[in-house]
């Protein structure tokens, strides 16, 4: 009773000092507190298939620790309830994940280390991974098969001295994840760096080489490219990796993928949205040419409304998708 | 948009520069560029010149922030609305507020590294000026 009368007091005083709440932008209880968290729901279509899910929910915490110090945590559970609409088969999964735990330690301008699980901080679309903030249900198959797209390690980043805005990170991981099962590519050595620039407000672009061993004991060396510009109307985002992979039966292989996206916002609510990705991967011997159309509704940009069609050279592939999300 | 940052722009030019951003009289910095007080108040930064800096924006739809938004950051409050949206993803949150460009002074005056934009007839000698527009 005492706990509650006590939880119930610091509620309130926290909601006294709290700055308005803006969808979105999750509840602030001052600096070392905010909450928030997202959901999408997903309408998945193919020949033999046609999916209704709850694919993400998640709740995040962030805020800082003191000057020099800063936390981020994020709890997610992935496929939170999926059913079939073919055969009615239903499926839950009400366990949630660490998706990112991690805190940054800020030095100067040119030197900062955030360690802990983080996402990598390779190109634009592994950073923004949520259905929410892209404006694609899908992924580009570049952005889930090439490369791990979590670290649970160190980043040391920062601004370059003396070159207007070049960002670099270092990366490295010599460790487990914090969750094996909740990664792409499960791996114990996963070492990399990173550069971007922005050129002016509307283009930037960036690229990074790493090297990752996976717990097959497949060697993987990737290099990657991005480049970006948004003038608030148009955007065009174009991404690609090669990678080479050395196998523990002493074969090699390599990848090659990329994509490239055009979006037209006519109105801040109404986007229209094309994508062309190229994905061949000579080992695996997956080999696909995806073009995606879609339209993106957004009433609030929180809150999102997406339709898309996907046509592979892979005929079977070929899927319609909607979705719902929210974050808040 | 784009008419009222040309009309802000032309004020501008024909009266000089109207607003001013302010940093306390202790930080060792004397002038910034118009993209490390961007980087400062988007949040991309949280030292520049190896200096902490404390951005402080008025609240609301104040005539001082849209001008600071419009002519400054070069983004509308859409624009600016979804960038937040996706640093709070990165745990990022916006810029303190302060209810009055005369209350955002007084933060300045006495908070370490704080720096925020006020017009420039406020300027006196309590405070340092480090960029205009």
């Amino acid at each position: 009773m005492i706990v509650r009368k006590v939880c119930a007091l610091i509620g309130l005083t926290a909601l006294a000092i709290a700055d308005p709440y803006t969808l979105g932008q999750g509840i602030s209880l001052g600096d070392s507190l905010t909450v928030g968290g997202y959901f999408s729901t997903e309408y998945d279509a193919k020949p033999n298939k046609k999916n209704l899910s709850v694919e993400d929910v998640a709740i995040m915490a962030y805020g800082d620790i003191n000057s020099m110090f800063s936390y981020f945590g994020e709890l997610e559970s992935v496929g939170f309830y999926n059913k079939s609409l073919l055969n009615g088969d239903e499926k839950r999964n009400f366990t949630f994940r660490i998706e990112r735990l991690y805190s940054d330690m800020w030095m100067s301008d040119a030197f900062n280390i955030r360690f802990g699980k983080q996402i990598t901080p390779i190109g634009y679309w592994n950073k923004e991974p949520v259905n929410v903030l892209r404006d694609t249900t899908s992924n580009p198959l570049y952005s889930t098969l090439l490369f791990p797209r979590f670290l649970t390690g160190i980043d040391i980043n920062g601004y370059v001295p003396n070159t207007q805005g070049l960002k670099y990170h270092l990366f490295g991981q010599n460790n487990h994840d914090f969750d094996d099962e909740y990664v792409n590519i499960p791996n114990t050595h996963f070492f990399g760096i990173s550069v971007e620039k922005e050129l002016n407000d509307e283009l930037s672009g960036g690229g990074s080489v790493g090297e990752y061993i996976t717990f097959t004991n497949q060697k993987t060396r990737y290099m990657q490219v991005s480049s970006k510009f948004d003038d608030g109307t148009w955007q065009f985002l174009g991404e690609a990796l090669a990678a080479k992979s050395e196998y523990t039966n002493n074969q090699q292989g390599s990848a090659l993928s990329g994509y490239l996206q055009g979006m037209y916002r006519y109105t801040s609510e109404h986007a229209v949205v094309g994508r062309y990705e190229y994905f061949n991967d000579h080992h695996s011997l997956y080999k696909d040419n995806i073009g995606v159309l879609g339209y993106s509704y957004r009433p609030l940009y929180p809150v999102s409304l997406k339709g898309e069609y996907q046509w592979h050279s892979l005929n079977s592939e070929n899927r319609l998708l909607f979705s719902f999300s929210v974050l808040f | 948009m784009k008419q009222l940052v040309l009309i802000l722009s032309l004020v501008s030019f024909v009266l000089g520069s109207e607003y001013s951003v302010i940093i306390s009289k202790k930080v060792p910095i004397s002038t910034l560029t118009s993209q490390e007080v961007r980087d400062a108040f988007l949040q991309k930064r949280h030292t520049i010149k190896d200096q902490k800096l404390i951005p402080v924006n008025v609240i609301g739809e104040d005539t001082l922030r849209i001008a600071f938004e419009s002519l400054v950051l070069e983004m509308d409050r859409n624009r600016l609305n979804a960038y937040w949206i996706k640093q709070h993803f990165q745990g990022v949150t916006p810029p303190i507020t302060q209810p009055s460009a005369e209350s955002v002074k007084a933060f300045v005056q006495n908070v370490e590294g704080a720096m925020g934009y006020i017009p420039a007839t406020m300027v006196d000698n309590s405070v340092k000026v480090v960029y205009e527009f």
